[in-house]
């Protein structure tokens, strides 16, 4: 093996440890996020607010791009998300719980997988096939 | 499965006024005698006009009826293709002139809007999926209105009709980044109605302007013709005069989309 490709070897080690930590440092806030939504069970900070195209445009860049792919997918994971914006799994989980925090998704674990989803249940916007938005 | 090759365009402006209308209802016929399925969908519900342009008497539904839920869009949607040379497919929906559906359709709140993108949005299923159509050409409501932006964010293109006017400049560049980017739209920006553009010199510095001004494709310039304004919207122009040169215009236009130049 040459000293280049030992190198190159290294910094993918490097780089895998660094997305191993991501990882457990978003399930660690994953779970900070559920505590706070505990709390505060009693009065929801934000609640069922409307995710139309003015909502959409005030938005900050990031959370936009995060909601607009939850639309155009329905029913869905961070990993999916992830997939869709090209941005790293971790990020898109922890902009799917901001979204969730802002009343603007809903989030319902199934086992370890966590889904996300707009409610549509005031009847607005549903797919009645996927109970999810299709936007997008 | 043609889904993929389909595409729904929006034709939208900053200002009213800059040939939305005229530039909508020439693409859509422009696609049709290239051999494509087309359906061009009214959403200017403030100022509904395809109904007089295309001289169409009566309709089954319109399509604030599909919007608002009470009917189907095969009920909506009417075939024109008799109106086109050698009998393409081309469709319209139109939206209700009568007074009381303007008012109407002025009054809905936030939910009803988020109900009317996800109607537009199903239209790619419906239309393009199940019933072939190629492109659905949206003509909108200037500025940044709640139909208007739904037709945006529904759409795969946007078709950015503006002129040197400007205030409509500053204007569209302003929507360019504040509107169309935030949604991360493709967009093609058409100059319209400009004067003297023939000399080629005046031409290729209108381009690099354009280019330069707007950071955006130019999907092309159209010259101020005369014989355009004369028609008065009386007549579907590219039909009835095909060797033009807003006609040529019109093709060229057409066959950046199609290539995907745009």
């Amino acid at each position: 093996m040459t000293r280049e490709e030992t190198f190159n070897r290294k910094g993918l080690q490097i780089l895998q440890k660094i997305k191993e930590n991501l990882e457990r440092l978003n399930q660690k806030m994953e779970v900070m996020i559920e505590i706070q939504k505990h709390d505060h069970k009693d009065v929801p900070p934000f609640s069922d607010k409307t995710l139309d195209v003015m909502t959409l445009l005030s938005m900050p860049d990031h959370l936009r791009k995060t909601a607009m792919a939850v639309c155009r997918l329905g029913r869905t994971t961070a990993e999916d998300i992830s997939q869709q914006t090209h941005r790293a799994r971790a990020v898109e989980s922890a902009y799917l719980n901001q979204l969730v925090l802002m009343g603007y998704l809903k989030k319902e674990r199934n086992g370890r997988k966590a889904y996300f989803f707009i409610d549509r249940t005031n009847g607005e916007i549903r797919n009645e096939q996927n109970n999810s938005c299709t936007f997008l | 499965m043609k889904l993929e090759m389909s595409k729904i365009i929006a034709v939208h402006s900053y200002k009213g006024g800059t040939g939305k209308t005229l530039l909508s209802v020439n693409l859509a016929t422009t696609l049709a005698k290239h051999g494509k399925k087309v359906c061009l969908i009214d959403l200017d519900f403030r100022a509904p006009s395809l109904f007089a342009i295309l001289k169409v008497e009566e309709t089954k539904c319109w399509f604030n009826d599909y919007l608002n839920g009470t009917c189907g869009i095969d009920k909506v949607i009417a075939d024109l293709s008799n109106r086109i040379e050698s009998n393409e497919k081309f469709y319209v929906a139109l939206a209700n002139p009568k007074t009381d559906a303007i008012r109407d359709m002025s009054a809905k709140d936030r939910k009803w809007e988020m109900q009317a993108l996800s109607k537009l949005l199903s239209l790619k299923k419906d239309l393009m999926k199940d019933n072939d159509f190629d492109y659905l050409i949206f003509d909108t409501s200037p500025g940044m209105q709640y139909s208007s932006i739904n037709a945006i964010v529904a759409a795969d293109l946007v078709v950015v009709a503006t002129t040197r006017d400007r205030s409509d400049e500053e204007g569209t560049k302003r929507m360019l980044r504040g509107l169309y980017d935030l949604f991360e739209k493709k967009t093609g920006l058409v100059l319209n109605k400009v004067l003297d553009p023939t000399l080629k010199t005046k031409k290729t510095e209108v381009q690099t302007r354009v280019k330069d001004f707007y950071q955006v494709p130019l999907l092309g310039i159209v010259p101020c013709y005369c014989d355009v304004l004369r028609a008065k919207g009386d007549i579907i122009f590219v039909q009835d005069q095909p060797d033009h040169p807003f006609t040529k215009v019109l093709d060229e236009m057409v066959r950046k989309i199609e290539t995907g130049q745009v």
